[in-house]
């Protein structure tokens, strides 16, 4: 089953809720679903630990950076959807996850201090399919925009696409439900109201199916 | 609302590459970009001795001196030497005894 890793080197770019968001969102939609907390801040793991987990979700913590292919590869055998969360960091951990990744997602909100940061994932990946003589699909994830775009995030957005970098549509908005996940854990059905929890569903949904269409495009 | 539904089916495990030799490709593009190894690599400091045991030796001044430069001098600890010392006696009290 198809491994998602979501990585950028950058702390704060969204990766944890971007993991949270899609897991529970493919889930809901019928996938079974397999989160790898391997990052030392143990986000996902807090927030496991706040409810039950949502139907079909598991999630596996404290992976090393020494395991972290075998745990992959352990569970990218068993019929799952694997989504391995990384820690903001610059480490062998990233590159040894991304070199089992069927598609690499590079969270970033619309600066360019992320963009700048994010791009060196993308040279990393560029790097790596040289050097493992294999094709790794990835696509830029922008997160915490607002309604109506900055000139920054259409500028980025610009540059990217004339790179051949894919971006996936829709971007995730900055969204009160979205960081309330971690208050209360769960999916955003299970969640009490926050703020347009509608918008918030809406939004999540059309983006769990934008990944999923990339997804299946990698595997084509 | 949610309108879309997931297609295990068309979702295939591709195999990767997981062999030593992969890895370690993985890695040497990875520190070249700055993706370093961020976990403790082995144990820090020097290695446990396993000279656990102890003798309790007074010795000459001069003894003392001398067995002390001695062990520099070899770049090891007195412990070893006195054990290389004990190998040599003993082997000279299994020479006597075949005689």
């Amino acid at each position: 089953m198809p491994v998602i890793v979501v990585a950028s080197s950058k702390g704060g770019a969204g990766k944890s809720t971007t993991t949270v968001v899609l897991g529970t969102e493919l889930a809901y939609a019928g996938a079974d679903v397999t989160l790898l907390d391997c990052d030392p801040n143990r986000s996902l793991s807090l927030w496991a630990a706040k409810a039950p987990l949502p139907e079909r979700i598991g999630v596996v913590s404290d992976i090393t950076e020494s395991a972290v292919v075998r745990v992959i590869k352990e569970h990218d055998a068993d019929g799952r959807i694997v989504i391995v969360d990384l820690e903001g960091i610059a480490s062998r951990m990233v590159s040894r996850a991304i070199s089992q990744a069927d598609l690499v997602l590079i969270p970033m909100r619309a600066t360019v201090l992320d963009a700048t940061i994010g791009v060196r994932s993308i040279a990393l990946i560029a790097e790596e399919e040289e050097a493992l003589g294999r094709n790794i699909a990835h696509a830029v994830v922008f997160t915490m925009t607002r309604a109506i775009r900055s000139k920054q995030q259409n500028g980025i957005e610009a540059s990217l696409r004339r790179q051949g970098v894919s971006i996936i549509e829709p971007p995730l908005m900055e969204r009160a439900a979205f960081s309330a996940l971690f208050e209360f854990g769960g999916n955003l059905r299970s969640i009490p109201e926050q703020g347009n929890m509608q918008g918030a569903i809406e939004n999540a949904a059309a983006f769990a199916a934008a990944v999923y269409g990339e997804l299946r495009g990698a595997l084509q | 609302m949610n309108d879309f539904s997931i297609d295990l089916a068309s979702l295939k495990r591709r195999a990767k590459p997981g062999s030593e030799t992969s890895v370690a490709k993985t890695d040497k593009v990875a520190e070249a970009r700055g993706f370093v190894p961020r976990e403790p690599q082995g144990r820090r400091g020097r290695p446990k001795s396993p000279r656990t045991g102890q003798v309790h030796a007074k010795v000459m001044p001069e003894v003392a001196e001398q067995i002390s430069a001695e062990a520099r001098r070899q770049g090891v600890q007195q412990g070893v030497l006195i054990e290389k010392a004990w190998e040599l006696y003993r082997e000279k009290q299994r020479g006597l005894s075949r005689k």
